[in-house]
């Protein structure tokens, strides 16, 4: 199921599917170069496999962004214990919906995916750990399982060979800490979902306590196309550091919000004007985060000319994140965004670290304070010193998740901040809009 | 005969000066108290016998927490405390004092149990007339140090689970 | 031992072994890094993050918990920028927390309390509504207040890895979470209160200290824990001559700064109301209160018309009583009274185990060699529940050298969950038990068998030949019941042995005989209750307890002496592996007199001072020390408060094994024979009143 219509700007490699009829199913799959990658990878030697995925310049669409070949050669290549396969399918960001589609339309995609990433470092058990919001989706998910098995692209032998591989589902319980790789783990093992010590990365000691490959959705999606066509042309999609296309959730104050999958590199500006419609109402821009909520907020000023890639918003101390863009017009109140993206990190935060547990809870109470009118002007200097204070010094990044957007909201719309102050009320709020506006008149 | 009549005049100027003050002195208002016969006049910060004090629900404000006697350099207070229940309510805390004695054989009213108290529970009063002949009476009891409740007070109610019978 | 790795901490040079965290390497050269989650012995958190430091060409603060150390590696730990981190750390913290360190129980010895001061912290730019959750009561000795609590989990990590018992976890997330035990609104566990200890802050408060005094009021005793035999110590918190705590924070001892629910709350027999404070003697066939004077001269009267005609005495000695009152009743009883019928309640074939071991050095084994040794052999003992701390030792030996355990036992136990091999046997099937794990023992490098009262007799010997047919070094212990039951044994109250296992001439009654015995004229019994399961034969016999309470036999007795318990009084006892420790004055009970003063008394008025000597306890351990074979022990350190380790015998014990006589009362950690009946506090949980 589609949610937007296409747009003519995408280039769809990983959404190819999308839109075809019962295109989750494996009879559609395979008619479309369904596990044509995964046969050519079972011919290849694992360091190929990993090696066309270095070439493919492909980068964690996690949110990090970390090099995935690089990653997948991080485990050892012998070990005296099992290795796990794990896909990180907790979409949790605010701002991200991209996930789902692509298990929702292409599930066969991820499975392929998952049996590569096994190829490439021999290991025979994968794990898809699904948000816990996303119940509907292991429906989806253990359907394409249990026609893989069918087929025989899951269980023992796999196309003749002696690779054997298996697939499970595992479902969340509805944490955003869970996204993080760690976290997701011990949940995976049935413990609470809180981060782990790192290092060790996952890579050496992962899933009950062996070397296991964690990645995004996304990024094991990506594998069957990188396979199928090379290294190269996946890598020639993108901009030179990064190859291939992105997924990216357009939300916000669009005419045409949505999921579009574009090549990474792709300029903002067009982004928001043509595939997203432009801004509702002809509204003029005022915000827009890249990619997702834990990314530090830019300015109208700051998209002129932005490209959307890892370096180009690194560039402008922000981040491509996980993809999720977020629109916001000039009748957004940014105090509001900073609270609203603050009560979801209050919310969120697991209690492991004490910057993170009583930072975001003391900035979420402040925030409150402050948008209803009863802040004071040193409380602006505390917003920021609060986040300050969190950032780099928490136990995994949810802390600087939070403190981040918080520091950019302070930073880039003070004058928003100074506007609520003296007992005003919020001038955004319509109510108060109206009243302000019979007061004039 | 200049110096005899220099003399005679510093005399007179002499005595002049002095009765101008004592004249002045006599129309002035009387510093020296009348104690015994009148009450005694006390400055506000006068360092007396200690008051316990009380809140405006009358609960004690001492909680116990001893640091009126880790303060006191003479080692004149002796406390022993005990928890508030949901039945029996003393002070606001979780903790009062069962038993709070000061030693007036031994306090040389110095205030620091009094800067120390961190909910004002101990303050000098401005009583003093505490000599005796038996230092055994010296010793002052919780009840002899407490303030009196203030008129119409009554202790909130506390609603307090009873702890569960384990 | 690779080569150890260079680093420079504070301009300090260290070098610490590779794998060195660098919060340790800087304990190497006296840095103290701060910290709330870390803790030495548990696994690693890095929740607190106060012990974020500067490392050179790191990019951001480090946690030096969870960090190695790496050669060259520069830290610095006090920089202004790190006091920074941990004084905005500590304002995070205290946004939820309440300030009433007045009323807490912590005040004074708080760490959260010291570190505010440390980073002048005190000040606050928080002022929204705090968060308040009321306090919970889990179980009469375990109190939680959520919003003291920092989250650092200590509590959680010793109750799980510590204990084993995992009776701890956290509920809820974020700023809301809270530690919650396993029963919903109540614990189920040991009751140790190890959680309380290990709290940081006043969250987890003890039952028995709750809001009664402030930390600094107290006298710190520490002493021995009267309880078990396992010798652990206890530091009392004393105020006004009442015991208010017992806990061992100083982590001084062998047992560190493990308690169990004896350990650490099962003091208050010392003020239990039925206490004796005044001698009794039986007139008109009651008894009634007498003077100390006029008891103690119708003791040694009587004692002395009945030595005089050579009549019979029976002396029953106690397993809580220190070694000089045993060495000195023994010694009065068999010099002065001449008699040898006398004997205690035994609970462990010490004797053949030391007879077997003949010849062998170094096969006893300490406290230390359980945490030390690579793998541990338990036989026939429910080592946690009967025996805690020596199961805790095992406990961490698994978790820190990854020690592998092995259980013979007729039931489930805990160290179950640790074992390498488990086998279950039916009663008495033990050393078939062992015999079935030959193969996999002799795979080991060294080893550890401990061994419970259902091997005795032959079946020790048995057991020693077992350990000798492995080819690798193996050590022993033989469990045994109280606190003082191998001093007991060690200093010959027996009928058999004389003090240091020689063997007496002419033995004499076993409890058991003097109890059956018709023609028995005087029972004398130190601290011991033979009564409360068997009668008396001799009707007519003139009975002498010592004791705390009236117990079954005291009722029995025509003068009854109050006497001190362990807490009063000062001594050495020796624990379960033979470590000698000394006792501390604690409290004192009005009208209770110790063993050996009382002993002392008697001799005096009976005119016989001089041969028995002076009853002062340095002197008789002197003694001991010059007599008693094993007892040879540095003075420095049992003055100092550490164990010596004796080593008893190194030569047959020519005497005939009794093991019929041999039975363990199997108190569990909630019973204490005798002395537990008198604990409010054991007797309040409720594990306790199930068992």
């Amino acid at each position: 199921m589609l949610y937007n219509e296409p747009s003519p700007h995408e280039v769809k490699v990983l959404t190819r599917r999308f839109g075809l009829a019962d295109s989750a199913s494996i009879k559609t799959y395979l008619k479309t170069d369904g596990y044509v990658a995964f046969e050519k990878a079972l011919k290849m030697k694992p360091e190929e496999i990993i090696e066309e995925v270095k070439v493919s310049n492909l980068r964690g669409r996690g949110g990090a962004g970390f090099p995935t070949g690089l990653k997948w050669s991080f485990v050892p290549k012998t070990s005296p214990k099992p290795k796990y396969i794990v896909v990180n399918a907790d979409e949790s960001e605010p701002g991200t919906c991209k996930d789902r589609l692509l298990i929702e339309n292409d599930p066969h995609q991820l499975i392929e995916g998952m049996l590569i990433a096994a190829l490439s470092v021999d290991a025979h058990a994968g794990y898809i750990y699904i948000r816990g919001e996303y119940r509907y989706l292991i429906d989806i998910m253990d359907k394409a399982i249990a026609e893989a098995y069918e087929h025989g692209y899951l269980g023992r032998n796999l196309l003749g060979s002696a690779f054997h591989f298996d697939a499970f589902t595992h479902t969340g319980a509805g944490a955003y800490e869970c996204g993080e790789e760690s976290a997701l783990l011990e949940s995976l093992e049935g413990k609470r979902g809180v981060p782990r010590i790192r290092p060790p990365f996952p890579a050496v000691v992962g899933a009950f306590q062996s070397p296991t490959i964690l990645n995004n959705v996304e990024t094991f999606c990506a594998a069957p196309a990188i396979l199928r066509d090379g290294g190269a042309a996946f890598a020639a999609l993108g901009v030179p550091k990064a190859g291939g296309t992105k997924l990216t959730c357009l939300s916000g104050h669009l005419n045409k919000p949505g999921v579009y999958e574009l090549p990474l590199g792709f300029p903002v500006k067009k982004m928001i004007e043509e595939v997203g419609g432009g801004i509702r109402n002809g509204k003029k821009l005022k915000a827009f985060v890249p990619g997702g909520s834990s990314c530090p907020v830019l300015t109208a000023a700051e998209c002129e000319g932005l490209t959307m890639d890892y370096d180009a918003l690194a560039k402008v101390k922000s981040m491509l994140g996980s993809g999720g863009v977020v629109v916001m017009d000039e009748d957004t109140c940014i105090v509001k965004v900073a609270l609203r993206v603050m009560r979801f990190y209050a919310h969120e935060s697991c209690g492991w670290c004490i910057p993170c547990r009583e930072g975001t809870a003391w900035l979420r109470k402040l925030l409150q304070r402050f948008h209803d009118g009863h802040g004071q002007r040193s409380d602006i200097v505390l917003i920021g010193d609060l986040a300050k204070n969190m950032l780099g010094r928490t136990f995994c990044p949810l802390g600087d998740a939070a403190a981040m957007p918080t520091i950019s909201f302070v930073e880039k719309f003070r004058d928003e901040f100074e506007a609520h102050l003296d007992g005003r009320p919020c001038p955004y709020e319509p109510a108060n809009r109206l009243a302000a506006h019979l007061v004039a008149q | 005969m200049p110096n005899k009549i220099e003399e005679i005049l510093e005399t007179a100027a002499a005595i002049a000066k002095g009765m101008s003050v004592t004249f002045k002195e006599m129309m002035s208002p009387t510093v020296t108290e009348n104690y015994p016969d009148e009450p005694p006049k006390f400055e506000e910060r006068f360092r007396g016998v200690h008051v316990l004090q009380r809140d405006e629900s009358g609960l004690e404000k001492c909680v116990a927490c001893f640091l009126c006697a880790a303060a006191c350099p003479a080692q004149c207070i002796y406390i022993e405390a005990a928890e508030n229940t949901g039945a029996v309510r003393i002070s606001g805390g979780e903790r009062y004092a069962q038993a709070y004695n000061i030693d007036y054989s031994r306090c040389i009213f110095c205030g620091y149990c009094v800067e120390a108290c961190p909910t004002d529970a101990i303050t000098h009063g401005h009583g003093f007339e505490i000599a005796s002949f038996n230092t055994s009476t010296l010793v002052y009891r919780k009840e002899r140090l407490l303030a009196p409740a203030p008129p119409g007070a009554r202790p909130p109610e506390i609603f307090t689970e009873a702890p569960s019978a384990h | 031992m690779a080569a150890p790795v260079k680093l420079t901490i504070d301009g300090k040079a260290v070098e610490a072994a590779p794998g060195t965290l660098v919060i340790d390497a800087a304990k190497l050269v006296g840095i103290n890094i701060p910290s709330f989650c870390y803790y030495e012995g548990l696994t690693l958190q890095a929740a607190c993050r106060m012990c974020l430091v500067e490392v050179e060409k790191a990019p951001k603060l480090l946690a030096a918990c969870t960090l190695p150390v790496a050669e060259g590696m520069v830290v610095r730990t006090e920089t202004p920028v790190v006091a920074e981190a941990r004084k905005y750390t500590l304002e995070f913290l205290l946004t939820n927390h309440p300030l009433d360190c007045p009323v807490c129980d912590k005040g004074g010895e708080c760490e959260l309390q010291d570190m505010v001061f440390r980073y002048g912290a005190g000040e606050s730019r928080y002022s929204e509504n705090k968060l308040h959750v009321d306090e919970k009561q889990w179980s009469p000795v375990v109190f939680y207040d959520g919003p003291r609590c920092i989250l650092c989990f200590r509590c959680v990590r010793i109750c799980s890895e510590g204990m084993g018992v995992g009776a701890l976890g956290i509920v809820n997330r974020g700023a809301v979470s809270e530690i919650a035990p396993n029963h919903g609104d109540h614990l189920e566990c040991d009751e140790c209160g190890m959680c309380i200890d290990i709290c940081p802050v006043g969250a987890l408060t003890s039952g028995t200290y709750r809001y009664k005094t402030r930390p600094w009021e107290m006298d710190h005793v520490g002493t021995i824990c009267t309880h078990c035999s396992n010798g652990c110590k206890t530091t009392l918190g004393v105020r006004n001559g009442q015991i208010i705590r017992g806990n061992n924070r100083d982590r001084s001892g062998i047992n560190g700064e493990f308690l169990c629910i004896k350990g650490r709350y099962g003091f208050d027999f010392t003020d239990h109301p039925e206490r004796l404070q005044s001698p009794l003697m039986r007139v008109n066939g009651k008894l009634e209160a007498a003077s100390w004077s006029v008891a103690l001269a119708a003791v040694a009267k009587k004692f002395s018309e009945v030595r005089a005609r050579h009549g019979s005495f029976g002396v029953i000695g106690s397993t809580h009583t220190t070694n000089e009152e045993n060495y000195y009743l023994q010694k009065f009883a068999r010099s002065v009274l001449g008699t040898n019928h006398i004997d205690h309640h035994r609970s462990g074939d010490v004797v053949t185990l030391l007879d077997a071991l003949s010849g062998t050095a170094g096969s006893l084994s300490t406290t230390a060699d359980l945490y030390e040794r690579k793998a541990v052999l338990v036989v026939g003992a429910d080592l946690s529940s009967q025996q805690p701390f020596l199961a805790f030792q095992i406990r961490a030996n698994y978790r820190h050298h990854q020690a592998r355990v092995y259980v013979v036992t007729e039931n489930e136990v805990r160290e179950d969950g640790i074992a390498a091999a488990t086998v279950r046997v039916d009663k008495g099937g033990e050393l078939a038990g062992v015999h079935s794990l030959a193969e996999k023992l002799k795979t080991e490098s060294e080893l550890v068998i401990v061994f419970g009262d259902s091997i005795k007799g032959e079946a020790v010997r048995e057991l020693v030949a077992f350990g000798n047919s492995l080819g690798i070094p193996v050590k022993y212990v033989a469990l045994v019941d109280y606190s003082n039951s191998r001093g007991a044994l060690d200093m010959g109250l027996v009928p058999e042995l004389l003090p240091g296992y020689q063997p007496s001439n002419q033995p004499g009654m076993t409890v058991g005989e003097m109890l059956e015995s018709e023609s028995l004229e005087v029972l004398w019994v130190v601290g011991a209750n033979p009564l409360e399961s068997a009668a008396m034969k001799a009707k007519d016999a003139f009975v002498v307890v010592q004791e705390m309470f009236l117990t079954e036999t005291a009722q029995r007795a025509d003068i009854v002496l109050p006497a001190a318990s362990a807490y009063e009084k000062t001594g050495t006892v020796t624990n379960v592996t033979g470590e000698v420790q000394r006792l501390k004055t604690g409290p004192s009970t009005m009208g209770a007199k110790p063993d050996l003063e009382i002993i002392g008394l008697i001799a005096r008025d009976m005119g016989l001072a001089a041969a028995v000597g002076p009853w002062i306890a340095d002197k008789v351990f002197e003694e001991i020390r010059a007599t008693v074979k094993g007892y040879s022990v540095p003075m420095a350190i049992i003055s100092a408060g550490g164990a010596a380790h004796t080593m008893p015998v190194n030569g047959r014990i020519p005497v005939e094994s009794r093991p019929d006589l041999i039975h363990s009362s199997r108190d569990n950690l909630f019973t204490s024979g005798t002395l537990g009946r008198y604990s409010k506090m054991l007797g309040s949980v409720m594990e306790g009143r199930q068992a």
